[in-house]
């Protein structure tokens, strides 16, 4: 039987130690290359738009650190480093 | 005609704006059957047609992960609204359109609404709504929903979409990659064979292999639907194979890409450097340094206004709450009627009533940071604290809101996702101090602690905020263990808030305090002052009518006897030095004489007084000892005794389950001032203290005062929010379980060290 659905993503070899969003420091951009982790984690994200290719600015840092604020498609998203660590970037400036 | 028109769009596009635009006051907000989402209908007319308006769910998608998105499909798909009204924040257009792309594949005749055009227009942005329409296969209207601009525009249209209806306009398809039509072809056909005539083709395909489970149930239903699942199957793997990714990705991004090229054709930024202000502000209120103190100083704000200016209105409501009463018991014989009115509606209400002020302010302080959008950055600061105890920094939003009242608070909680969490943050709110306990604290702190009183009261505050972070970490390892829902927050631009706006959302908050009143408080108040009511006839030991007789006749003895002394020196000093009266009366000698005696009748009359009140306060004590409510008190007693308290205590613990405001009537109600009292009412301050209470039971009083079920209101809404009765007994339980705990800890080990004595 064919199963429908995919628990968690495991991030290509590739990418597995390369850049990760959360080492963006803020004001870098980067592309994203693959988002990893749950099926609805990587879900939400896509919906937000935060799809492969797309550019994302950090912006900054919550006073505590975390979450952090990220600039995607021309609006403010927030995520914490814990989840940004799922997602592979190369930096672009 | 009538037609059904629904509305949909992301959170925050402006829908409610929109809506109140459309509809005008005629709204109705309940509840979606089985689930605790607002729901709000309404209705307008145009042209002698009458439209009925749905206000669905703000979602980012449809695909059924949350209640609020299974909502509105399921009543976009079933219900099949006449006219979809999609609200898109044109200052936003490439995100709002992703929900767009699949309003479409629904085929409902559709009118698209670009509303916050001010905003677009502030970035820069020239929109081509023509353009816009060709290519999304629907109408389009810019409209600035704040001002009402373009709103006519927009009825207009809507009813013309709504006539064309029988024209069967057929709106476009969403293209996606080659390879996926190809699939999409297969899955279709296969479809379309099964022979279900009402079923919308195109988007159950699309579904199928965004691997939508609830579609492919329904598809297993069809006749044929195991082989349509089989090549569902085969289709992901083979756009699995190609994309190197799950086919819901793959097609979201092509959604992505639909959009962005029908962007490049039709937007166009006439000011790549405009200054984005909102980002500015945010530098400054989210900063690395500034961001918690400022955060600080608006909770200490919100606070100082609530209860400094919420204070005036208080003192207004509470005069005509007087008021009302003694006119209604002159006006009424006395009778059991009159005292049900007076004492127990009036009287009980009434004292819960001189909140409202508060609670309003609080709500619209409130609606203020939500609607300049600082809520998103609350949860921002708050999240990583938040985050500790297992929760969203979202959640920090009803907690603060527990501050005033627990009700609307636990109402708040449907901000969150996931089911868990709104869980866990409805039965941690209990413990932040609702406004309520304010007036026990202030009556009680007051009258043992009256150098530390504010002192005593924050340490309250703060350890309801510990209690709520202990209880939540406890709860998240045990009873609602697993993951919260990935954080995942949209951040809207500041915004000025229209009054509009803001007196709308207070209302809607506060008219459910004041149902609360209507309803479980009056119902309780009457509860308590039957309880207090009945049996009519108690046999006292103690024969007061003849103590009273007694202490009359020694204070008439006393008086007579100071008197007759008083002449007699009178008399012996006249007649050393003056003949006659008048000219003594004049003399130094008889002006001290006098005045020692007025001096000695005033305090004679003093401690008449104050004995006829004691013996008076001693009988109303013996007399409500008789009632229900004094027997079901002895009956907790030993229960309550290890926490230093006596029957008294027991009695207003008890009645503070209905509200805990009741508490404090109540001891007006034992110490025989009356059940309207306030807190700095000095019969109750002075009954408390001679009632044997210790400093160190008050505290523990307090503690659990603070610690125990809030109220009824409390249980009727955590029943609501959680849906079930199991989390609500556990609720009750729990609290009652670690007030008695804490309170005994206070108890016990202050006897140990000897504190307060
Ligand atoms: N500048 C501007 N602001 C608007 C406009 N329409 C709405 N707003 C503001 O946008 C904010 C969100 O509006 P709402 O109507 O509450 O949005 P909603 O989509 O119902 O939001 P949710 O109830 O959270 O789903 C409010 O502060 C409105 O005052 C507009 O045309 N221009």
């Amino acid at each position: 039987m064919f199963n429908f659905n995919k628990p968690r993503h495991q991030l290509s070899n590739d990418y597995s130690d390369g850049l990760r969003l959360n080492d963006l420091k803020p004001g870098e951009i980067g592309r994203v290359l693959e988002i990893g982790g749950s099926e609805q984690f990587r879900l939400r994200l896509i919906e937000m738009g935060l799809t492969k290719d797309t550019e994302v600015c950090v912006d900054k840092f919550a006073p505590l650190r975390d979450p952090m604020e990220l600039i995607v498609r021309g609006y403010h998203l927030s995520i914490r480093g814990q989840d940004a660590q799922k997602i592979a970037v190369e930096r672009i400036n | 005609m009538r037609y059904n028109i629904a509305i949909a769009g992301n959170p925050n596009c402006g829908k409610t704006t929109i809506f109140n635009a459309l509809t005008g006051a005629r709204q109705h907000v309940g509840n979606w059957p089985g689930v605790t989402v607002e729901r709000k209908s309404g209705k307008y007319t145009q042209a002698e047609h009458k439209f009925d308006v749905i206000d669905l769910p703000g979602t980012y998608s449809l695909a059924a992960f949350s209640a609020e998105e299974t909502i509105a499909r399921q009543y976009l798909i079933n219900d099949k609204p006449d006219v979809v009204v999609n609200i898109v924040d044109a200052s936003n257009l490439e995100r709002n359109l992703f929900l767009t792309t699949q309003l479409i594949e629904l085929g409902r005749p559709m009118v698209i609404v670009l509303n916050m055009m001010d905003m677009a227009t502030e970035k820069g942005l020239e929109i081509d709504a023509d353009t816009l329409a060709t290519l999304l296969g629907a109408p389009v209207i810019p409209v600035v929903g704040r001002s009402g601009a373009g709103i006519d525009l927009l009825k207009e249209k809507i009813l013309r979409v709504a006539r064309e209806l029988s024209l069967k306009s057929r709106p476009i398809d969403i293209t996606y990659p080659r390879d996926i039509e190809a699939e999409l072809e297969q899955v279709s056909a296969l479809l379309t064979a099964s022979g279900d005539e009402n079923r919308l083709v195109r988007w159950t395909s699309v579904k199928l292999l965004e691997s939508d489970k609830q579609t492919r149930d329904e598809v297993r239903a069809l006749k044929g639907g195991e082989a349509i699942l089989e090549q569902t199957a085969r289709s992901i793997e083979h756009i699995e194979r190609l994309f190197k990714d799950v086919g819901r990705a793959v097609i979201s991004h092509a959604r992505y890409g639909f959009i962005q090229g029908a962007l490049r054709e039709c937007v166009v930024e006439t000011l790549p450097d405009a200054v984005d202000y909102s980002r500015r502000v945010d530098r400054l209120l989210t900063n690395r340094w500034l961001g918690l103190p400022i955060f600080a100083l608006f909770m200490w704000l919100m606070f100082k206004v609530t209860f400094d200016l919420g204070s005036i209105p208080m003192g207004w409501i509470d005069s005509g709450v007087v008021f009302l009463m003694n006119v209604i018991s002159a006006a009424l014989p006395q009778s059991m009627f009159a005292s049900l009115l007076v004492d127990g509606a009036i009287g009980g209400v009434g004292a819960i009533a001189v909140f409202l002020p508060n609670i309003f302010m609080l709500f619209f302080i409130i609606a203020i940071l939500e609607d300049t959008g600082y809520m998103a950055r609350v949860a921002f600061i708050m999240d990583r604290i938040m985050h500790n105890i297992g929760l969203h920094g979202k959640a920090f939003i009803p907690m603060i809101m527990g501050f005033g009242c627990n009700v609307p608070a636990i109402m708040g909680t449907r901000i969150l996702e996931s089911r868990r969490d709104r869980i866990l943050t409805v039965l941690i709110n209990p413990f932040m101090s609702c406004s309520a306990r304010l007036p026990v604290y202030v009556l009680v702190a007051g009258a043992f602690f009256p150098e530390n009183a504010a002192t005593v009261i924050f340490s309250m505050y703060i350890l309801g905020i510990v209690a709520a972070i202990g209880s939540g970490k406890l709860f998240s390892k045990t009873i609602l263990k697993g993951m919260s829902k990935p954080f995942v927050l949209e951040l809207p631009p500041y915004q000025r808030p229209t009054l509009r706006s803001l007196v709308l959302h207070t209302w809607e908050r506060g008219f459910l305090f004041i149902q609360k009143m209507g309803t479980v408080i009056l119902v309780g108040s009457v509860l308590i002052w039957a309880l207090g009511y009945f049996p009519t006839q108690v046999d006292l030991e103690r024969d007061y009518s003849a103590e009273r007789a007694q202490v009359n006749q020694v204070y008439d003895q006393d008086l007579s006897d100071l008197t007759a002394k008083f002449k007699s020196s009178v008399q012996a000093s006249k007649s050393v030095y003056h003949s006659e009266m008048v000219e003594y009366k004049a003399s130094s000698g008889y002006q001290e004489l006098n005045d020692q005696y007025q001096t000695l009748r005033t305090s004679l009359s003093e401690a008449h007084t104050n004995q006829l009140y004691s013996l008076r306060q001693q009988e109303v004590g013996d007399i409500t000892e008789q009632k229900w409510i004094g027997r079901i008190g002895k009956v907790f007693e030993p229960i309550v005794a290890p926490l230093g308290f006596s029957w008294r205590e027991s009695v207003a613990l008890i009645t503070g389950f209905v509200a805990k405001e009741i508490v404090v009537s109540t001891f007006g109600v034992l110490f025989g001032v009356g059940a309207n009292v306030d807190e700095g009412n000095l019969g109750v301050i002075s009954g408390l203290r001679s009632s044997g209470m210790t400093p160190l039971a008050a505290l523990s009083f307090l503690v659990f005062t603070l610690l125990y079920t809030p109220c009824l209101a409390t249980v009727a809404a955590i029943k609501r929010e959680t849906g079930t009765w199991s989390y609500t007994l556990f609720s009750i339980g729990y609290s009652l379980g670690l007030a008695y705990l804490l309170a005994f800890g206070v108890q016990y080990f202050g006897g140990i060290f000897n504190w307060l004595s």
